[in-house]
């Protein structure tokens, strides 16, 4: 079943078209979202949280119209934004209960068992009583992370959740989402491939507002098969000096060159081509 | 060390709190001291009992600790969700409400010194600040979970107009009593039909500014408005009877806006 169905989606600030007739789908498990700086993740992440409304094309969520029916999808939403404010002066405990109430718990004791569990979904029991003022940044994301997951939400939209997080608690988050997406759609928009190789079922990469892929990670592994390639020298334009020396190069086979297992980073590079080195627009 | 232990039978009415308090010490003098005795208590104490009561302390540590203004509501009868929601409004809590205060003290104080032109200035005022504070009380510049709050099932117009009301309430709380208390006369509520007005085009220009922005330049306006009359030599003008049947009908005429256009407030049209 699709729960995410966008079709034809045009979103413009102004005269830019940040998306431009976007289409795709998924369902329950996690699904990877990719593009470089200014792709529309972020504009696409808050149509998909209602925050935002489409220009034209439509949105399924959930089998529903957000247009028409945006109360019974926020019911069954939660969404980290890119950049979450807070109440600073707040503590965690008291942050997620203020989430907590405008997602309409409301009865009193439910809510703080809710509001702990999520606080130690993510590993901060520890710091529940302390002022968000006085956290990490790696923390407050974790804390943004936790409102998110408030309700058990059955869509679960996630904007750079592991920017910031140190190596063991990406570890921790990737085990925590590949639960919840077990049986839960769960959205990430990501610059960090190797979240997507190690979490996702589907990726949908984005370039200028439109779909420049969708399919499974290791799909868009194979788009760089038997085009990544080890050289002594350097040759293109994507290609960079590893640890040992020689150049990993994406592309046409340079002279003396030896074939290598390309990675879905390759595979990303490769199918944006100049957008990703930052050449194009 | 003595030979003497808790058996299983003491440790299980031990762990329900079952024993006298001369017996339960001497157990507690000896759990000191062994460990093994320590082990057999230990797995005495029922883990549903300890779920219970780890709760409980987990309650009373996290449960957040109401502001003066929330108890407040909370006496008033407001349900607690509710006042939770009004009592994180920065222009309900104690540094805005008592900048207010103090405000209005200069402006009565004014109108003790000089009649004409210190009336004025608490009349100019009193409207400006329910103006402001409506303006810090939602939206993205005053709620940094307002995004958050946006996708969030709880109706941000429901939000808005309750904490507009709030601050309506509490700053006109605050006027009058210093309107009365040191001008005494009709002028002291002279203030209440344009604040209304003012207050409620502020939430409708929100649809489509921030809220800061909005108050700011309706709040500008007004001070124009005033200083124009003033210069005229007619500084109460505005505050006379067709005055005040200007600002009702512009708070009636706002009003019916804010409830035609309410479903503009629940997303973004960017
Ligand atoms: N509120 C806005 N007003 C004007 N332009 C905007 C606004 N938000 C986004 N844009 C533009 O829309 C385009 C897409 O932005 P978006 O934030 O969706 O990109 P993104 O893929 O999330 O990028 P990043 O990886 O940097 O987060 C960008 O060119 C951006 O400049
Ligand atoms: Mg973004
Ligand atoms: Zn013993």
């Amino acid at each position: 079943m699709n729960t995410v169905v966008v079709t034809n989606v045009v979103k413009s600030y102004g005269r830019y078209r940040a998306l431009d007739g976007l289409s795709f789908t998924t369902g329950p498990g996690v699904t990877g979202l990719l593009g470089p700086n200014g792709a529309g993740k972020t504009t696409l992440i808050r149509m998909l949280a209602t925050v935002l409304t489409v220009d034209s094309g439509t949105l399924r969520l959930l089998g529903r119209d957000p247009s028409a029916e945006r109360l019974p999808i926020r019911r069954r939403l939660g969404y980290l934004p890119q950049e979450p404010g807070f109440h600073r002066s707040f503590t965690v405990f008291e942050f997620v209960d203020y989430v907590a109430i405008l997602k309409e718990l409301t009865d009193r004791r439910e809510r703080h068992d809710e509001v702990r569990r999520v606080i130690a979904e993510v590993g901060l029991a520890a710091v529940s009583g302390k002022r968000i003022r006085a956290l990490s940044g790696g923390m407050r994301r974790r804390v943004g992370i936790a409102q998110a997951l408030l309700g058990e939400p059955e869509l679960v939209l996630l904007d750079e959740p592991t920017a910031g997080l140190d190596p063991e608690q990406r570890l921790r988050f990737r085990d925590l989402i590949s639960r919840i997406g077990e049986n839960r759609t769960v959205l990430l928009a990501t610059h960090q491939t190797e979240d997507v190789a190690a979490l996702c079922g589907r990726v949908v990469v984005l370039d200028q507002g439109r779909c420049a892929f969708e399919g499974t990670p290791e799909e868009l592994r194979r788009v760089a098969e038997g085009q990544v390639w080890l050289s002594p020298e350097r040759s293109g334009m994507l290609s960079w000096r590893t640890g040992e020396g020689l150049f990993r190069n994406i592309g046409g086979a340079p002279a003396a060159a030896r074939l290598v297992e390309p990675t879905i980073e390759d595979g990303y590079l490769l199918l944006l081509g100049d957008a990703a080195v930052g050449v194009g627009s | 060390m003595s030979d003497w232990h808790v058996d299983d039978d003491l440790a299980a009415r031990y762990a329900g709190g079952d024993l006298g308090g001369t017996t339960a010490a001497s157990v507690e003098a000896h759990l000191l001291a062994c460990e093994r005795c320590r082990g057999s208590v230990a797995a005495a104490v029922p883990a549903e009992r300890l779920e219970r009561l780890w709760q409980g302390i987990a309650e009373v540590v996290d449960a957040p600790v109401p502001g003066p203004f929330e108890r407040l509501l909370r006496l008033l009868r407001i349900e607690e969700p509710t006042a939770r929601l009004l009592g994180v409004t920065y222009s309900l809590r104690w540094p805005w409400l008592a900048a207010n205060a103090v405000s209005l003290l200069f402006a009565v104080y004014a109108a003790g010194v000089n009649d004409r032109w210190g009336l004025l200035s608490f009349l100019a005022l009193a409207p400006v600040l329910p103006v402001a504070g409506v303006a810090l009380a939602f939206g993205r510049g005053a709620d940094p979970a307002y995004e958050i709050g946006l996708a969030a099932p709880y109706s941000v117009f429901r939000l808005m107009l309750m904490r507009a009301a709030a601050v309506l309430v509490t700053s006109a709380v605050l006027a009058f009593a210093a309107g009365f208390a040191f001008l005494g006369n009709w002028v002291a509520v002279a203030w209440l039909l344009p604040a209304l007005a003012l207050t409620t085009l502020t939430l409708v220009l929100s649809s489509r500014f921030d809220p800061v922005y909005a108050g700011s330049a309706l709040a500008l306006l007004w001070l124009a408005g005033i200083s124009v009359f003033a210069v005229r030599d007619q500084p109460l003008a505005m505050f006379g009877a067709a005055g005040q049947v200007t600002a009702l009908a512009v708070a009636l005429v706002a009003a019916a806006l804010l409830f035609l256009r309410r479903d503009r407030y629940q997303s973004e049209e960017s």
